[in-house]
């Protein structure tokens, strides 16, 4: 349990406002327009979307696994969060080289990551 | 450890005596696996059933899982045995002096985070690597009547309004709430200077209430996929003028959608509501049907891929959900009869850490499966 508090109050506390608070800016922003927003960036309403969802995910994830799972405030959370941080190399080789290649990718690779850019 | 001491691989084990280091689980368990997993797929050809044969076969499978589990619970969960309270520590680098079942406990939940990568990984190299079906349809590179091969996002459809987004929203804050209720129940577990019953109720309540959120999780997941809901008609017109919430089925958005229509892909529904739709003036299409170089009419995609990642994804995740749902079951009996003291809750944390992790995958799965 954790013996620590946050700005004075619970932790437990602190840590579900927090999320109920994220939860609810990550659902108002998939329904609000941000098309004007978008155009100003130059880009397409979805990816704006998309930064904002990907930024809200990273605290909620952090959030729940640091105060509800204990991985911060514990005597032994330091070891856990090495163990539960050892997959992160998998997942990086599973996001980089599955999930963000591309059938095309051998051809349509910039010149200084395809055979033969450096003489070899 | 005293030399006449024999530990058993079929337990109960005595506990006084240390970790036990022999056990044939394991060896059963994969047994079983492997004869329910060789006859499942016997039983099938390109999912076509192949008769009665292989079916016994796959209910030995699933027994002699059920054995080696029953053997695994008596051998290692044996905490308890006459009265008195075991809770044995890893000896192990880098683990000494933790608990074995928190160290197994985050061992598995390893295990868990690469199955959820690979499938998140799977998702993300289809929906980069398939041309989006709005991006096809706005291109103008389709015929009707021919289907294109499309990811089609079940966003598209969940995040099209605020009703159809409303089970995943309350989804999202139902396993956050069940998150909480878990860590208070385990709170309550380890108060020492509390009065018994007012523990048992408290953690028995907590536990309860995560129980019933988990069951509102699958049933809302349920009316997502299946089956729909009915609105009130004073909210038609916020729905388009439909009376109804489609489920993900209804809308046709299936695993094996060679054919799949919707109405914002329809020129001519889109023309009949130009206050909801409109295909934007800078596309391809909308100049090739100004020139009259295509004809417009209705999309038809092939979205097998699309609807397949989301449904193994989210079902992935649902089974999970399905699974603590079984222990909660078992934990909040056990609760109710006054199971649970500064002893033993130790058990409600180390389930907690399965529930938060299914939690913490829902923080993933629904912004970019649901939302985007």
């Amino acid at each position: 349990m954790a013996h620590y508090k946050i700005m004075g109050q619970d932790p437990y506390w602190m840590n579900f406002y927090g999320l109920m608070i994220l939860t609810l800016i990550e659902v108002l922003a998939v329904g609000a327009d941000l098309a004007p927003v978008a155009d100003s960036l130059g880009t397409e309403e979805k990816v704006v979307t998309l930064w904002i969802l990907t930024i809200i995910a990273i605290p909620k994830f952090i959030m729940i696994a640091a105060i509800f799972m204990h991985l911060y405030g514990d005597e032994d959370s330091g070891i856990l969060t090495m163990t539960a941080l050892f997959p992160a190399f998998f997942i990086l080789i599973m996001v980089l080289f599955v999930g963000l290649t591309h059938p095309d990718a051998p051809s349509s690779l910039p010149d200084w990551c395809r055979p033969g850019n450096y003489g070899l | 450890m005293s030399g006449d001491h024999h530990p058993s691989p079929w337990g109960p084990h005595d506990w006084r005596h240390g970790a036990p280091h022999n056990s044939w689980a394991p060896f059963i368990l994969s047994l079983g696996v492997a004869i329910f997993l060789f006859t499942l797929a016997g039983a099938f050809k390109f999912g076509e059933f192949q008769g009665w044969g292989n079916v016994p076969l796959i209910f030995v499978g699933l027994g002699v899982i059920g054995f080696s589990l029953i053997v695994w619970w008596r051998q290692d969960m044996s905490f308890g045995v006459n009265g008195e309270v075991f809770e044995p520590k890893s000896a192990g680098t880098p683990f000494q002096n933790i608990d074995i079942r928190k160290v197994a406990m985050w061992m598995f939940l390893m295990s868990e985070m690469m199955v959820f990568t690979s499938l998140f990984s799977t998702y993300m190299r289809y929906r980069f690597g398939i041309p989006n079906c709005q991006t096809v349809f706005e291109s103008g590179e389709w015929v009707e009547g021919t289907s294109v091969i499309c990811f089609e996002p079940a966003g598209h459809l969940i995040a099209s309004s605020w009703f159809h987004i409303a089970p995943g929203a309350i989804n999202t804050f139902a396993l956050i709430i069940s998150s909480f209720t878990i860590v208070q129940a385990l709170r309550y577990a380890k108060k020492k200077d509390i009065d018994e019953d007012v523990r048992r109720r408290k953690v028995t309540r907590y536990l309860g209430t995560t129980w019933f959120l988990a069951i509102l999780f699958l049933t809302l997941k349920m009316i997502e996929w299946f089956l729909g809901f009915p609105l009130p008609e004073f909210l038609h017109e916020f729905n388009h003028g439909d009376s109804s919430i489609k489920s993900l089925y209804a809308e046709g958005y299936l695993i094996n959608a060679d054919s799949y229509q919707h109405h914002a892909y329809d020129t001519h529904y889109i023309e009949a509501h130009p206050n909801d739709y409109s295909i934007p003036e800078d596309s391809a299409l909308y100049a090739m049907m100004e020139a009259g170089t295509h004809p417009g009419g209705h999309m038809m995609a092939d979205i097998q891929v699309s609807a397949t990642t989301f449904y193994v994804t989210t079902g992935t995740h649902g089974a999970h959900v399905l699974g603590g749902i079984v222990g909660l079951t078992y934990m909040t009996l056990k609760a109710a009869k006054g199971g649970y003291t500064p002893d033993n809750a130790v058990s409600i944390e180390y389930f907690g850490l399965y529930w938060h992790f299914v939690d913490l995958v829902w923080v993933l799965v629904f912004p970019f499966f649901y939302l985007y």
